[in-house]
């Protein structure tokens, strides 16, 4: 199923246009990847004169185009105004420039920062998902200690001597091999684009697996919370603080939020994964001390002294 | 929320996904490539909770949750390194370190 179905690739016999107009979606976005694939191959810095402004304009009227073709149906774009469903452009539009941006702009520090804005851009996109938790633990995890210690290894790392010279090193501002890697990258991205293409042409959706478990949960989590002793430490805690919220009272609520869900499903249905996950970060962080502590000559010494 | 809606969360994960790889084939620092890894967790996460959020299930998310902590895990070890690396070459060059090919 991975890749589009033979009658999706055109025949010797068949012309192009009649293609075009049975296949519209995936016709649009493989132009729309085409474009793209340009845009950014504009925006990559190189010897001379880079039009960076001129690929970002030609990337937003790719990515534009495409969403006013994809769009057409959506009750944001025909009249009805979704807030989320507008918020959704706003974030994608951000978080799509911003990641341009991180892999085009030569100066390493600027490229973390960009990174900072997909992040954000990202967890607006959760919020309209309503995936409340994710978003801020994204922005918490991700923008405050990840980003953080990029930055302090790229201050570290930067090279030190020439650090008022405004050039940036030889290999920020030369990529490795651009035209190469986006074809390949464009190319992987149309794939990608003509699955979801063609599961709406064929008029098929995707399979929903759980049927509105929102009404459901509240019921499994009723009965099994219901039916569940009162520990005295909750007894205890009740006792303390009225508005603290045990499982008993979980069960009463008709409508969970995000954060009781999430926590539900983390701790009820995946509490191996949640040990193994304190395993890991444990041996990442002795990992790193033993990384920090070992001693490394430099190799421009060692071949000074033999 | 219908297929349509999904279709379009699906195609802002895949592009930062795509995006993610370009950086990471074309950058030649060390330190970006890493961060170019990270952005491909970004586009996966963004799919695994707009799945989530299509099939009313908040295991997707709960799988983020994994991710982040394994994304938190690489960032360390992979940046300890870097800087190891950093100290014995002295540059960020992935290319200087092109001997590892064998």
């Amino acid at each position: 199923m991975g890749l589009p179905a033979a009658s999706s690739i055109p025949g010797w016999g068949e012309s192009a246009g009649l293609w075009i107009k049975r296949r519209p979606m995936t016709a649009a976005l493989y132009i729309a990847s085409v474009v793209g694939a340009v845009a950014l191959y504009m925006m990559m810095p190189r010897r001379g004169y880079t039009p960076v402004r001129f690929g970002f304009l030609l990337g937003a009227c790719s990515l534009g185009g495409l969403w006013l073709f994809l769009g057409r149906e959506l009750p944001a774009i025909t009249g009805l105004p979704d807030a989320a469903a507008g918020y959704y452009y706003l974030f994608g539009a951000i978080a799509i420039a911003a990641a341009a941006r991180v892999i085009t702009q030569s100066k390493p520090v600027y490229s973390a920062l960009w990174f900072v804005m997909v992040v954000l851009a990202v967890a607006g996109l959760f919020l309209t998902l309503e995936a409340e938790f994710m978003a801020f633990a994204m922005v918490i995890i991700y923008g405050g200690a990840i980003l953080v210690t990029y930055v302090f290894v790229i201050m570290l790392a930067a090279d030190s001597g020439d650090a008022s010279d405004e050039d940036t090193p030889e290999y920020d501002r030369l990529p490795r091999e651009p035209v190469a890697a986006i074809a390949v990258g464009f190319l992987m991205l149309s794939l990608l684009l003509s699955v979801f293409a063609m599961h709406s042409e064929d008029g098929s959706t995707f399979p929903q697996n759980y049927q509105a478990q929102s009404e459901s949960d509240a019921f499994v989590i009723t009965n099994e919370l219901t039916q569940r002793p009162v520990t005295e430490l909750e007894a205890k805690i009740k006792a303390r603080n009225p508005d603290a919220v045990m499982p008993a009272d979980l069960a009463k609520k008709d409508k969970l939020d995000n954060i009781e869900k999430v926590g539900l499903d983390l701790f009820k249905s995946h509490p191996l994964g949640l040990e193994l996950a304190g395993v890991i970060l444990l041996v990442a962080i002795i990992g790193a001390v033993v990384i920090a502590k070992k001693r490394v000559e430099d190799d421009a010494l060692i071949q000074e002294e033999g | 929320m219908d297929s349509m809606m999904l279709t379009h969360y699906l195609i802002i994960g895949a592009i930062l996904f795509c995006m993610g790889l370009i950086g990471f084939i074309t950058r030649r620092n060390l330190i970006i490539m890493f961060l170019c890894t990270e952005m491909m967790f970004q586009g996966v996460s963004l799919s695994l909770v707009a799945f989530s959020r299509y099939h009313g299930n908040v295991t997707g998310q709960t799988f983020v949750i994994f991710v982040l902590t394994i994304a938190a895990a690489e960032a360390a070890l992979a940046l300890g390194l870097v800087v190891l690396l950093f100290r014995r070459k002295r540059t960020l060059d992935a290319n200087a370190w092109s001997s590892l090919k064998g």
